[in-house]
């Protein structure tokens, strides 16, 4: 327990000395504090009669719009725009982590401490894997807050959406780990991620793209492919549907296994995670 | 007394990433060090000093053989509960301070942060670190981070101390100091296993080294010994002519005038004698005859020639 906290504590506090950390609450901060100081809303009976943007008023057309609707509609966008922010700037933020441990000279310092590499691996990994949720709790909690604030409105299906960008993100450091592991590369751990991310979207459209490919072969290729990597165009879409509830979601569920989505995800950070520890352990140094 | 560092032939082959080319950096080698006792590890660049350590420390894995510290297996994490470990060219992270960087590694290995609490003040005073406690470790010279790594390979009170080339970069003063360190260390029981280049650093830490040549044991045994080993005696006497050293030589010897006195190469205390007699007969005095005692430079550098000779043989 002490080797774990001792490992989280130097991750939090290279974040914090490489800037990693300061930028990410700069700059989150920023974003919090525009749309703090931009948005004025003018509400009488639970529903918005009014409303400044940067000072100016914007047009309602003489109508009084539903708060709580209005409330959903901004979380709901915004959650996707945060599925892809909160995910690219973990990875950002803990990528280095194993290339940086398994540096020449710096590793002998850590293996040769009673101990076991998978446990300091692991604790590198919940390292990195806390600092990204700081990090997203900080984002998120901010901007529920501040939509608390001016509209009185609370909608802990906002927050729960973090839940599924950290998912995503626990899968995709695992992910970049096990990169980490074989090429000792952040340069390339952060790029074949990104590709990981991307063409795993593109896989989401698996039955028009075997449509379109000549063999049956090729086509059944792109369909274990695509249960094979993760689902980030699913689990986006997860992510908006479960903080918009109501329409969406239900639209969402019928459209896609979740349990699967989930499921096969959650295998691929396993076996990434599970596979890193193994190359990890028999690595010589 | 029970070894606290046990190797039993080791072996250590490196293979190329496809296998294609193997390299042999260890050949089976035993080592054993006790309590108490100061190790050194000599050998040319290559021979496989640093895989040894590495072997025992479970950072890379033997191909064959057995390595255990304190009788447990070097495979098992907890067999390095009682080791500090310095590694050469070692790179703390240049974003903790020398106290972080203290309690960090103190934790990880297994200590109270309360304990730390007063140990790391004592240390850092101990490797004169003290008023760079708070100053990020990017900062300190080549000498400041060696003597830091000094201090993290000491934060748990270790049993067992595997030192590589821990004065480089240390300056004279430092290194004397670090030196009696380590005689202090030895002297509360701590066995310790330096690996080093710099072979009067040895010579004046040490009580048994070993030298190892491409990956094998060449010699091993306490300093003295070794430097002791072969019969080279000072001769002063006169007159000596050409005809005296024709005979010295005539007799198997290996002559070698130096400073108005003789180098004598010898098998034996009887060839030595009959030298002497030799000498007299001829009419010559004695006045000095006395035993030059190698260095380890000596010792090292002719087992290096003399492996070199040895492969350049047919």
């Amino acid at each position: 327990m002490r080797a774990w906290a001792a490992s989280v504590e130097e991750v939090f506090r290279e974040a914090s000395a490489r800037w990693t950390l300061l930028a990410y609450f700069a700059l989150s901060s920023l974003f919090i504090l525009l749309f703090a100081l931009a948005v004025n809303l003018d509400i009488v009976d639970g529903a918005l009669a009014g409303a400044k943007l940067f000072g100016r008023d914007l047009d309602l057309g003489g109508e009084k719009i539903d708060m709580d609707q209005l409330v959903l509609g901004f979380e709901t966008g915004f959650s996707g725009f945060l599925y892809m922010l909160g995910t690219f700037l973990a990875l950002f933020a803990t990528a280095h982590l194993v290339p940086r441990l398994q540096e020449k000279g710096t590793i002998d310092l850590y293996l040769s401490r009673p101990v076991g590499r998978t446990k300091l691996l692991l604790a590198r990994y919940s390292g990195g894997l806390l600092l990204a949720a700081a990090n997203l709790l900080y984002l998120i909690g901010s901007i529920w807050l501040i939509v608390f604030w001016k509209t009185g409105v609370a909608h802990g299906r906002f927050l729960l959406g973090g839940a599924v960008i950290l998912f995503t993100i626990a899968c995709l450091v695992a992910f970049a780990f096990l990169v980490g592991v074989v090429t000792s590369s952040t340069a390339v751990s952060l790029m074949v991620t990104y590709a990981v991310f991307f063409f795993s979207a593109l896989l989401s459209a698996r039955e028009k793209i075997a449509a379109a490919v000549s063999s049956e072969f090729s086509a059944n290729l792109v369909r274990t492919l695509y249960w094979i990597f993760p689902k980030t165009a699913e689990l986006g879409r997860a992510t908006v549907s479960l903080v918009s509830g109501g329409e969406a979601f239900q639209r969402a569920v019928g459209q896609v296994d979740h349990f699967a989505v989930y499921a096969s995800t959650g295998l691929f950070g396993l076996a990434s995670l599970g596979l890193a520890a193994w190359l990890f352990s028999r690595k010589d140094f | 007394m029970t070894p606290v560092i046990e190797a039993e032939r080791l072996r250590k082959v490196y293979r190329s990433r496809f296998g294609t080319r193997r390299i042999e950096a260890l050949g089976g080698i035993d080592l054993s060090v006790g309590p108490g006792e100061v190790f050194g590890l000599l050998g040319p660049n290559g021979a496989g000093k640093t895989t040894a350590v590495k072997v025992l420390l479970g950072l890379t894995r033997p191909t064959e053989g057995t390595a255990r510290l304190f009788g447990t297996s070097v495979a098992d994490p907890e067999s390095r509960r009682r080791v500090g470990y310095l590694p050469e060219g070692h790179r703390f992270p240049g974003y903790l301070t020398a106290r972080q960087t203290l309690s960090i590694f103190g934790r990880m290995s297994g200590m109270e942060r309360s304990v730390l609490d007063t140990r790391i003040p004592e240390l850092l005073d101990r490797v004169r670190l003290s008023d760079w406690a708070d100053v990020k470790v990017k900062k300190f010279s080549k000498g400041m981070t060696q003597r830091l790594g000094l201090a993290a390979a000491l934060v748990h009170d270790p049993e067992v101390l595997l030192l590589d080339e821990p004065t480089d970069g240390v300056d004279p003063v430092g290194r004397r100091e670090i030196r009696d360190l380590l005689r202090h260390e030895a002297s509360r029981g701590r066995a310790i296993l330096l690996n080093s280049h710099l072979l009067s650093e040895i010579e004046l830490t040490c009580d048994r080294v070993a030298v190892l040549r491409r990956g094998k044991v060449a010699a091993e045994g306490r300093i003295a010994d070794l430097t002791a080993q072969g019969s080279r005696y000072r001769m002063t006497a006169s007159p000596v002519d050409d005809a005296l050293l024709s005979a010295f030589r005539e007799s198997g010897a290996s002559v070698e005038r130096v400073n108005g006195h003789l180098v004598l190469g010898t098998r034996d205390l009887a060839h030595v004698n009959a030298l002497v007699d030799t000498l007299r007969a001829r009419g010559g005095m004695l006045a000095e005859l006395s035993p030059v005692r190698s260095t380890l430079e000596d010792v090292f550098v002719d087992l290096v020639r003399t492996g070199e000779e040895e492969e350049r043989t047919p």
